[in-house]
Protein backbone atom coordinates (compact mmCIF):
# COMPACT_ATOMS: atom_id res chain seq x y z
CA UNK A 1 0.00 0.00 0.00
CA UNK A 2 2.68 2.39 0.85
CA UNK A 3 4.45 2.02 -2.76
CA UNK A 4 1.27 2.67 -4.19
CA UNK A 5 0.97 5.83 -2.14
CA UNK A 6 4.30 6.72 -3.08
CA UNK A 7 3.77 6.17 -6.86
CA UNK A 8 0.67 7.51 -6.76
CA UNK A 9 1.92 11.27 -5.08
CA UNK A 10 5.26 10.71 -7.73
CA UNK A 11 2.30 10.32 -10.58
CA UNK A 12 0.24 13.41 -9.37
CA UNK A 13 3.90 15.14 -9.27
CA UNK A 14 4.60 14.45 -12.51
CA UNK A 15 1.11 15.84 -13.72
CA UNK A 16 1.39 18.66 -12.15
CA UNK A 17 4.43 19.59 -13.06
CA UNK A 18 3.35 18.71 -16.79
CA UNK A 19 0.27 20.71 -16.19
CA UNK A 20 2.51 23.69 -15.24
CA UNK A 21 4.93 23.20 -18.22
CA UNK A 22 2.23 22.79 -20.58
CA UNK A 23 1.56 26.43 -21.86
CA UNK A 24 5.11 27.24 -22.82
CA UNK A 25 5.53 23.51 -24.55
CA UNK A 26 2.85 23.91 -26.37
CA UNK A 27 3.72 27.40 -27.89
CA UNK A 28 7.46 26.31 -28.80
CA UNK A 29 5.29 23.65 -30.32
CA UNK A 30 3.27 25.76 -32.47
CA UNK A 31 6.12 28.00 -33.14
CA UNK A 32 7.96 25.24 -34.69
CA UNK A 33 5.11 23.97 -36.80
CA UNK A 34 3.24 27.24 -37.22
CA UNK A 35 0.49 24.86 -36.87
CA UNK A 36 -2.02 24.64 -33.46
CA UNK A 37 -3.05 21.86 -34.45
CA UNK A 38 -0.19 19.86 -35.33
CA UNK A 39 1.15 21.54 -32.55
CA UNK A 40 -1.30 20.10 -29.81
CA UNK A 41 -0.96 16.98 -31.19
CA UNK A 42 2.92 16.85 -31.18
CA UNK A 43 2.80 17.79 -27.71
CA UNK A 44 -0.22 15.19 -26.28
CA UNK A 45 2.18 12.41 -27.96
CA UNK A 46 4.80 13.56 -26.49
CA UNK A 47 3.42 13.83 -22.75
CA UNK A 48 2.27 10.04 -23.13
CA UNK A 49 5.74 9.27 -24.12
CA UNK A 50 7.15 11.12 -21.13
CA UNK A 51 4.62 9.89 -18.96
CA UNK A 52 6.08 6.46 -20.03
CA UNK A 53 9.50 7.53 -19.49
CA UNK A 54 8.64 9.38 -16.58
CA UNK A 55 11.41 7.73 -14.10
CA UNK A 56 14.56 8.16 -16.56
CA UNK A 57 13.89 12.04 -15.29
CA UNK A 58 16.03 11.77 -12.15
CA UNK A 59 15.82 16.01 -11.19
CA UNK A 60 12.51 17.66 -11.97
CA UNK A 61 14.66 20.86 -12.24
CA UNK A 62 15.20 19.91 -15.74
CA UNK A 63 11.92 18.49 -16.86
CA UNK A 64 11.29 21.65 -19.49
CA UNK A 65 14.65 20.64 -21.23
CA UNK A 66 13.79 16.89 -21.01
CA UNK A 67 10.26 17.39 -21.98
CA UNK A 68 11.22 20.13 -24.58
CA UNK A 69 13.72 17.55 -26.57
CA UNK A 70 11.05 14.84 -26.70
CA UNK A 71 8.92 17.37 -28.26
CA UNK A 72 11.55 17.64 -30.75
CA UNK A 73 11.90 14.36 -31.40
CA UNK A 74 8.10 13.93 -31.85
CA UNK A 75 7.99 16.86 -33.79
CA UNK A 76 10.76 15.23 -36.06
CA UNK A 77 8.81 11.89 -36.10
CA UNK A 78 5.38 13.22 -37.46
CA UNK A 79 7.50 14.23 -40.41
CA UNK A 80 8.32 10.64 -40.99
CA UNK A 81 4.55 9.63 -40.42
CA UNK A 82 2.82 12.23 -43.16
CA UNK A 83 4.17 13.73 -46.09
CA UNK A 84 4.05 17.44 -45.08
CA UNK A 85 2.64 19.66 -47.80
CA UNK A 86 4.67 22.98 -48.83
CA UNK A 87 2.14 26.05 -48.01
CA UNK A 88 2.37 29.45 -48.82
CA UNK A 89 3.36 31.69 -45.81
CA UNK A 90 0.53 34.03 -46.44
CA UNK A 91 -1.82 30.89 -46.57
CA UNK A 92 -0.37 30.07 -42.82
CA UNK A 93 -1.03 33.38 -41.54
CA UNK A 94 -4.39 33.45 -42.76
CA UNK A 95 -4.77 29.64 -41.16
CA UNK A 96 -3.70 30.70 -38.08
CA UNK A 97 -5.08 34.26 -37.61
CA UNK A 98 -7.22 33.25 -34.53
CA UNK A 99 -3.96 32.19 -32.56
CA UNK A 100 -2.30 35.20 -34.12
CA UNK A 101 -4.83 37.50 -33.55
CA UNK A 102 -4.01 40.32 -30.70
CA UNK A 103 -6.91 42.42 -28.73
CA UNK A 104 -3.65 44.27 -27.12
CA UNK A 105 -3.26 47.75 -28.33
CA UNK A 106 0.38 47.25 -29.88
CA UNK A 107 1.37 45.24 -33.04
CA UNK A 108 1.91 42.18 -31.63
CA UNK A 109 0.15 40.48 -34.60
CA UNK A 110 2.27 41.93 -37.02
CA UNK A 111 5.59 40.35 -35.38
CA UNK A 112 3.67 37.36 -34.64
CA UNK A 113 3.41 37.68 -38.63
CA UNK A 114 6.95 38.12 -38.89
CA UNK A 115 7.59 35.31 -36.84
CA UNK A 116 6.03 33.17 -39.53
CA UNK A 117 8.00 34.38 -42.07
CA UNK A 118 11.71 33.64 -40.56
CA UNK A 119 13.64 30.43 -41.82
CA UNK A 120 13.41 27.56 -39.56
CA UNK A 121 16.63 27.54 -38.80
CA UNK A 122 16.60 30.96 -37.22
CA UNK A 123 13.16 30.68 -35.92
CA UNK A 124 14.06 27.56 -33.23
CA UNK A 125 17.02 28.91 -31.39
CA UNK A 126 15.47 32.57 -30.86
CA UNK A 127 11.59 30.55 -29.56
CA UNK A 128 14.39 29.04 -27.51
CA UNK A 129 16.19 32.01 -26.23
CA UNK A 130 13.27 34.39 -25.92
CA UNK A 131 10.03 32.13 -24.87
CA UNK A 132 12.19 29.14 -23.22
CA UNK A 133 15.40 31.36 -21.71
CA UNK A 134 17.57 29.14 -22.95
CA UNK A 135 21.19 30.19 -22.69
CA UNK A 136 23.31 30.20 -25.77
CA UNK A 137 25.40 27.03 -24.72
CA UNK A 138 21.87 24.84 -23.85
CA UNK A 139 20.71 26.08 -27.36
CA UNK A 140 23.77 25.11 -28.82
CA UNK A 141 23.42 21.55 -26.63
CA UNK A 142 19.46 21.24 -27.51
CA UNK A 143 20.36 21.92 -31.71
CA UNK A 144 24.08 20.02 -31.57
CA UNK A 145 25.58 23.35 -32.92
CA UNK A 146 28.56 25.17 -31.91
CA UNK A 147 27.61 28.38 -29.94
CA UNK A 148 29.02 30.61 -32.53
CA UNK A 149 27.00 29.06 -34.81
CA UNK A 150 23.76 29.83 -32.71
CA UNK A 151 24.65 33.10 -32.07
CA UNK A 152 25.44 33.83 -35.56
CA UNK A 153 21.45 32.08 -36.15
CA UNK A 154 20.39 34.42 -33.18
CA UNK A 155 22.19 37.68 -34.84
CA UNK A 156 20.19 36.83 -38.36
CA UNK A 157 17.12 35.82 -37.05
CA UNK A 158 16.60 39.35 -35.01
CA UNK A 159 18.25 41.04 -38.11
CA UNK A 160 15.58 39.91 -40.36
CA UNK A 161 12.66 40.19 -37.90
CA UNK A 162 13.21 43.66 -37.29
CA UNK A 163 13.55 44.38 -40.64
CA UNK A 164 10.15 42.44 -41.29
CA UNK A 165 8.65 44.81 -38.58
CA UNK A 166 10.14 48.00 -39.97
CA UNK A 167 12.19 48.51 -37.29
CA UNK A 168 14.94 51.54 -37.75
CA UNK A 169 17.86 48.93 -38.52
CA UNK A 170 20.20 51.50 -39.97
CA UNK A 171 22.28 51.44 -36.89
CA UNK A 172 22.72 47.60 -36.80
CA UNK A 173 25.94 46.52 -37.70
CA UNK A 174 27.42 43.96 -40.79
CA UNK A 175 27.93 40.72 -39.96
CA UNK A 176 31.20 39.53 -39.48
CA UNK B 1 38.00 46.55 -25.46
CA UNK B 2 35.01 46.47 -27.33
CA UNK B 3 34.17 48.76 -30.52
CA UNK B 4 30.08 50.09 -31.49
CA UNK B 5 29.71 47.44 -33.85
CA UNK B 6 31.18 44.31 -32.07
CA UNK B 7 29.01 45.28 -28.89
CA UNK B 8 25.76 45.24 -31.21
CA UNK B 9 26.61 42.26 -32.88
CA UNK B 10 26.31 40.63 -29.62
CA UNK B 11 23.48 42.51 -27.70
CA UNK B 12 21.49 41.54 -31.16
CA UNK B 13 22.70 37.88 -30.75
CA UNK B 14 21.52 38.38 -26.69
CA UNK B 15 20.02 41.47 -25.39
CA UNK B 16 20.42 39.80 -21.86
CA UNK B 17 23.82 38.91 -22.35
CA UNK B 18 25.51 39.63 -18.73
CA UNK B 19 29.19 39.93 -19.80
CA UNK B 20 30.51 43.00 -17.89
CA UNK B 21 32.72 43.99 -20.45
CA UNK B 22 29.30 44.70 -22.91
CA UNK B 23 28.00 46.49 -19.73
CA UNK B 24 31.20 48.75 -19.65
CA UNK B 25 30.92 49.36 -23.02
CA UNK B 26 27.34 50.63 -23.00
CA UNK B 27 28.05 52.76 -19.75
CA UNK B 28 30.28 54.64 -21.53
CA UNK B 29 28.91 54.78 -25.32
CA UNK B 30 25.51 56.94 -25.39
CA UNK B 31 25.06 55.73 -28.95
CA UNK B 32 24.91 52.13 -27.78
CA UNK B 33 23.03 53.15 -25.10
CA UNK B 34 19.79 53.91 -26.68
CA UNK B 35 20.24 51.40 -29.21
CA UNK B 36 19.96 48.94 -26.51
CA UNK B 37 17.05 50.59 -24.70
CA UNK B 38 14.99 50.55 -28.50
CA UNK B 39 15.99 46.85 -28.67
CA UNK B 40 14.70 46.03 -25.28
CA UNK B 41 11.71 47.50 -25.86
CA UNK B 42 11.72 45.59 -29.32
CA UNK B 43 12.51 41.97 -27.08
CA UNK B 44 9.80 42.70 -24.63
CA UNK B 45 7.14 42.66 -27.49
CA UNK B 46 9.39 39.74 -29.27
CA UNK B 47 8.52 37.94 -25.61
CA UNK B 48 4.54 39.10 -25.76
CA UNK B 49 4.83 38.12 -29.16
CA UNK B 50 5.43 34.88 -28.63
CA UNK B 51 3.14 33.96 -25.60
CA UNK B 52 0.28 33.48 -28.09
CA UNK B 53 -3.18 32.58 -25.95
CA UNK B 54 -3.25 28.39 -26.01
CA UNK B 55 -5.50 28.63 -23.36
CA UNK B 56 -8.16 27.51 -25.68
CA UNK B 57 -6.49 24.45 -26.79
CA UNK B 58 -7.70 21.75 -24.59
CA UNK B 59 -6.89 20.75 -21.05
CA UNK B 60 -3.63 18.95 -20.44
CA UNK B 61 -4.08 15.20 -20.97
CA UNK B 62 -1.18 13.84 -19.72
CA UNK B 63 -2.10 9.97 -19.94
CA UNK B 64 -4.99 8.32 -19.41
CA UNK B 65 -6.32 7.56 -15.94
CA UNK B 66 -6.52 3.84 -15.96
CA UNK B 67 -4.72 0.82 -13.72
CA UNK B 68 -3.04 -2.05 -15.28
CA UNK B 69 -6.06 -3.96 -13.80
CA UNK B 70 -8.53 -1.67 -15.74
CA UNK B 71 -6.86 -1.81 -18.70
CA UNK B 72 -7.20 -6.14 -19.09
CA UNK B 73 -10.35 -6.18 -18.15
CA UNK B 74 -11.71 -4.00 -20.92
CA UNK B 75 -10.03 -5.88 -23.42
CA UNK B 76 -10.88 -8.90 -22.10
CA UNK B 77 -13.94 -10.54 -23.84
CA UNK B 78 -17.07 -12.59 -22.65
CA UNK B 79 -19.64 -12.54 -19.64
CA UNK B 80 -17.68 -13.98 -17.09
CA UNK B 81 -14.14 -11.65 -18.52
CA UNK B 82 -16.39 -8.70 -18.28
CA UNK B 83 -17.98 -8.91 -15.14
CA UNK B 84 -14.70 -9.74 -13.61
CA UNK B 85 -13.36 -6.59 -15.43
CA UNK B 86 -16.37 -4.75 -13.49
CA UNK B 87 -14.91 -6.46 -10.61
CA UNK B 88 -11.52 -5.16 -11.06
CA UNK B 89 -12.78 -1.47 -12.01
CA UNK B 90 -14.87 -1.28 -9.17
CA UNK B 91 -11.46 -2.36 -6.85
CA UNK B 92 -9.90 0.14 -9.23
CA UNK B 93 -12.27 2.91 -7.88
CA UNK B 94 -11.99 1.83 -4.24
CA UNK B 95 -7.92 2.11 -4.20
CA UNK B 96 -8.25 5.58 -6.30
CA UNK B 97 -10.79 6.66 -3.68
CA UNK B 98 -8.12 5.14 -0.37
CA UNK B 99 -5.03 6.38 -1.85
CA UNK B 100 -6.77 10.04 -2.54
CA UNK B 101 -7.67 10.13 1.30
CA UNK B 102 -4.60 8.88 1.89
CA UNK B 103 -3.02 11.84 -0.29
CA UNK B 104 -5.27 13.99 1.49
CA UNK B 105 -4.58 12.87 4.87
CA UNK B 106 -0.78 13.23 4.31
CA UNK B 107 -0.19 16.55 2.62
CA UNK B 108 -3.71 18.52 3.02
CA UNK B 109 -2.04 21.82 2.95
CA UNK B 110 1.10 21.63 0.37
CA UNK B 111 -0.89 21.32 -3.02
CA UNK B 112 -0.47 25.21 -3.36
CA UNK B 113 3.24 25.30 -2.85
CA UNK B 114 3.43 22.55 -4.53
CA UNK B 115 2.21 23.41 -7.43
CA UNK B 116 4.47 26.88 -6.69
CA UNK B 117 7.24 24.59 -6.57
CA UNK B 118 6.36 22.79 -9.72
CA UNK B 119 6.40 26.28 -11.57
CA UNK B 120 9.58 27.07 -10.41
CA UNK B 121 11.28 23.99 -12.06
CA UNK B 122 9.99 25.31 -15.72
CA UNK B 123 11.61 28.62 -15.16
CA UNK B 124 15.18 28.28 -14.22
CA UNK B 125 16.30 30.76 -15.98
CA UNK B 126 14.47 33.49 -13.89
CA UNK B 127 16.53 32.65 -10.70
CA UNK B 128 19.47 34.40 -12.28
CA UNK B 129 21.56 36.70 -9.62
CA UNK B 130 21.98 39.75 -11.97
CA UNK B 131 22.30 43.94 -11.06
CA UNK B 132 20.36 44.23 -14.72
CA UNK B 133 16.68 45.39 -13.84
CA UNK B 134 13.62 44.09 -15.91
CA UNK B 135 12.40 46.93 -18.13
CA UNK B 136 9.56 49.18 -17.21
CA UNK B 137 7.59 47.55 -20.25
CA UNK B 138 8.31 44.13 -18.79
CA UNK B 139 7.42 45.26 -15.36
CA UNK B 140 3.74 46.92 -16.44
CA UNK B 141 2.97 43.91 -18.59
CA UNK B 142 3.55 41.44 -15.44
CA UNK B 143 1.75 43.48 -12.94
CA UNK B 144 -1.15 45.06 -15.16
CA UNK B 145 -3.44 42.00 -15.43
CA UNK B 146 -3.54 42.21 -11.20
CA UNK B 147 -3.81 45.31 -11.25
CA UNK B 148 -0.87 46.10 -9.56
CA UNK B 149 2.04 47.78 -9.07
CA UNK B 150 5.68 47.85 -7.13
CA UNK B 151 6.76 50.14 -5.08
CA UNK B 152 10.94 50.69 -5.47
CA UNK B 153 11.43 49.51 -1.76
CA UNK B 154 10.18 46.24 -2.60
CA UNK B 155 14.12 45.96 -4.22
CA UNK B 156 15.40 45.39 -8.02
CA UNK B 157 13.25 43.49 -9.53
CA UNK B 158 15.47 41.58 -12.43
CA UNK B 159 12.86 39.32 -13.66
CA UNK B 160 8.91 39.98 -14.01
CA UNK B 161 6.98 38.01 -16.14
CA UNK B 162 2.90 37.45 -16.27
CA UNK B 163 2.56 33.17 -15.96
CA UNK B 164 -0.29 30.51 -16.31
CA UNK B 165 -0.66 29.49 -12.79
CA UNK B 166 -3.60 27.77 -12.24
CA UNK B 167 -5.35 28.31 -15.09
CA UNK B 168 -5.00 32.28 -14.34
CA UNK B 169 -2.19 34.80 -15.41
CA UNK B 170 -0.46 35.93 -11.97
CA UNK B 171 2.75 38.22 -12.04
CA UNK B 172 5.84 36.32 -11.20
CA UNK B 173 9.10 38.44 -10.68
CA UNK B 174 12.18 38.06 -9.09
CA UNK B 175 13.65 40.68 -6.40
CA UNK B 176 17.46 40.45 -5.98
CA UNK B 177 17.64 41.03 -2.10
CA UNK B 178 20.36 40.83 0.50
CA UNK B 179 19.88 37.53 0.46
CA UNK B 180 20.11 36.80 -3.07
CA UNK B 181 17.24 36.22 -5.99
CA UNK B 182 13.82 35.44 -4.23
CA UNK B 183 10.69 35.10 -5.85
CA UNK B 184 7.56 36.12 -5.57
CA UNK B 185 4.52 35.22 -7.30
CA UNK B 186 1.39 37.01 -6.22
CA UNK B 187 -1.65 34.74 -6.55
CA UNK B 188 -5.01 37.02 -6.54
CA UNK B 189 -6.93 33.72 -7.08
CA UNK B 190 -5.52 31.29 -4.12
CA UNK B 191 -6.76 31.89 -0.71
CA UNK B 192 -4.99 31.08 2.52
CA UNK B 193 -6.29 31.78 5.77
CA UNK B 194 -2.99 32.28 7.40
CA UNK B 195 0.99 32.23 6.40
CA UNK B 196 2.48 28.84 5.71
CA UNK B 197 5.83 28.34 5.56
CA UNK B 198 7.10 25.04 3.09
CA UNK B 199 10.29 23.77 2.02
CA UNK B 200 10.35 21.59 -0.89
CA UNK B 201 12.68 20.28 -3.33
CA UNK B 202 15.49 22.76 -2.03
CA UNK B 203 12.88 25.88 -1.94
CA UNK B 204 12.24 27.67 0.86
CA UNK B 205 8.84 29.66 1.04
CA UNK B 206 6.40 31.24 2.66
CA UNK B 207 2.14 32.15 1.69
CA UNK B 208 1.17 35.36 3.00
CA UNK B 209 -2.43 35.77 3.14
CA UNK B 210 -3.39 39.39 1.14
CA UNK B 211 -7.10 39.61 2.57
CA UNK B 212 -9.25 41.06 -0.51
CA UNK B 213 -6.62 40.02 -2.72
CA UNK B 214 -5.79 36.21 -2.44
CA UNK B 215 -2.12 35.63 -1.35
CA UNK B 216 1.45 35.92 -2.25
CA UNK B 217 3.88 33.62 -2.43
CA UNK B 218 7.65 34.69 -1.92
CA UNK B 219 10.47 31.73 -2.52
CA UNK B 220 13.85 31.47 -2.14
CA UNK B 221 16.22 28.84 -3.58
CA UNK B 222 19.70 26.79 -1.74
CA UNK B 223 20.79 27.78 1.56
CA UNK B 224 18.85 30.92 2.97
CA UNK B 225 20.66 32.59 6.30
CA UNK B 226 17.58 32.37 8.41
CA UNK B 227 14.02 31.20 8.14
CA UNK B 228 13.20 34.61 9.71
CA UNK B 229 14.89 36.85 7.21
CA UNK B 230 12.51 34.96 4.39
CA UNK B 231 10.13 36.17 6.52
CA UNK B 232 11.45 39.93 6.64
CA UNK B 233 11.71 39.85 2.87
CA UNK B 234 7.99 38.86 2.17
CA UNK B 235 6.53 41.05 4.77
CA UNK B 236 9.27 44.20 2.36
CA UNK B 237 7.47 42.96 -0.60
CA UNK B 238 4.18 42.72 0.45
CA UNK B 239 4.21 46.06 2.02
CA UNK B 240 5.26 47.08 -1.63
CA UNK B 241 1.95 46.08 -3.05
CA UNK B 242 0.31 48.86 -4.71
CA UNK B 243 -2.98 47.97 -5.67
CA UNK B 244 -4.27 49.87 -8.63
CA UNK B 245 -7.59 48.79 -9.25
Amino acid sequence: MNDQVGGNLKRNRFHALCQSLRPDLLRFAFWLSRDLALAEDVVQEAMLRAWKAQDSLLDEGAAKPWLLTIIRREYARSFERKRLVTVDIDELVAREEPTLATTQADDLAELRAALFKLPDEYREPLVLQVLMGYSTAEIAAELNLSNAAVLTRLFRGRNQLRALCGEDTRRDPEEC
Amino acid sequence: MLNCADYRRAVLADPQDADPLLRLHRDGCRECLEYTDRLLLFESRLERAMRVSVAAAGDARVAPLRTPAGARASAAPGGLKARRGWLAMAASVLILVAVAGALWLAEPHSSLAADVVAHMAGEPQAWARTDIPATAPELAQALGDAHLRLDPKAGMVSYARSCQFRAHHVPHLVVQTEMGPVTVMVLVHESVSKPERFDEQGYHGVILPIPGHGSLAVLARGQIPSPDMLKQVASRVQDALVWTG
